[in-house]
């Protein structure tokens, strides 16, 4: 009897384990935008994103520190901190959402997955929901995810100095490209 | 004369202007801070990850956007998806590490040697409490320091 009840305190030990495996994450994910502008392209690069992925519930969050955005000039850099992000005052940037089409993913099965997501985006101390296309792909087991999606820098109070505007559009392309490690 | 005066008026605003856009074009094509022979804040890992974890407002301006020459132990070396080397420094907290990505790459490091990383510190980013994931300081364009 004594040995039964054991037998069955650790197949239910197991199954904590296995729904503890559904999570995924990374530290080192990449998110990069692009703006094209008249006088000069401007590409920046993060690859300090913290991002979690519960492959049983479909949420899905993203995390960065602005100040890690690495530009090819200084002076964007330090622009895109001081004017524009105002780094100092919002450090982080953020993304908490869930896919809403989990069913059509199946993640023991190599293959290409288009999703939705739908979440809060929060940039700039300005919180708004947003919807991105994006896709998971399974391979070998191993999960990772893209996506691209377009932010309109006037949505969250981005203030850009008339003077400058014609350097930076209006409309930005935010990519974002995941390789997941199980937790 | 006054057209000697004209000519006068007339090359200085061409020297201004002139003067203008080069300071213009320097101030746009200002290099990148040189973090290898940066001065830097000298820590520890775990010092580093406890004092920027703590959210202390002094801690922070006094770490946060520096140069910092981290010691530590090794936990792993991971690559991002450019193909960065990143270098993982253990920390008190399990799961918790300061995450160094490389400018300069470190060949032969393995996990558990002790080594010292020169970088510029971006923060700390706390990870997911519900699923028990401690969040990283983080540490960019990083460097070997000897």
């Amino acid at each position: 009897m004594m040995h039964k009840m054991i037998l069955l305190l650790m197949l239910l030990a197991f199954q904590n384990i296995n729904a503890d495996g559904q999570v995924y994450y990374t530290k080192n994910g990449n998110v990069s935008f692009f703006s094209k502008t008249v006088l000069e392209n401007i590409d920046a690069e993060n690859n300090q994103v913290i991002s979690v992925l519960n492959t049983e519930t479909g949420a899905l969050q993203f995390s960065l520190l602005n100040n890690a955005f690495h530009f090819p000039k200084a002076k964007m850099e330090s622009d895109f901190n001081e004017d524009y992000m105002e780094s100092d005052k919002y450090p982080r940037s953020s993304f908490k959402g869930t896919i809403t089409n989990l069913s059509d993913v199946n993640f023991n099965k190599d293959g290409s997955y288009p999703v939705k997501v739908n979440g809060d985006l929060t940039v700039h101390g300005v919180t708004k929901n947003i919807s991105a296309p994006g896709t998971i792909v399974i391979k070998d087991g191993n999960v990772s995810a893209t996506s691209s999606f377009k932010v309109l820098v006037s949505d969250y109070k981005i203030k850009i100095p008339s003077i400058v505007s014609n350097k930076i559009g209006e409309s930005i392309e935010v990519k974002v490209a995941c390789d997941y490690q199980k937790k | 004369m006054k057209r000697k005066t004209k000519r006068y008026i007339l090359s200085g605003f061409i020297a201004m202007i002139v003067i203008a856009a080069v300071i213009g074009f320097m101030m746009w094509n200002e290099p990148h801070r040189d973090i290898k022979n940066a001065t830097a804040v000298k820590t520890t890992a775990i010092l580093l990850y406890n004092n920027l974890t703590k959210d202390s407002a002094r801690m922070k301006s006094k770490l946060v956007n520096q140069v910092v020459e981290v010691s530590g132990e090794v936990k792993s070396v991971l690559k991002n998806q450019k193909g960065d080397q990143i270098i993982l420094l253990k920390t008190n907290t399990s799961g918790g590490s300061v995450n160094c990505t490389m400018e300069e790459k470190i060949s032969n490091v393995k996990p558990g040697d002790t080594i010292s990383i020169k970088g510029l510190c971006s923060g700390y980013i706390g990870g997911d409490p519900d699923i028990d994931l401690p969040g990283d300081v983080f540490l960019i364009r990083c460097y070997p320091s000897t």
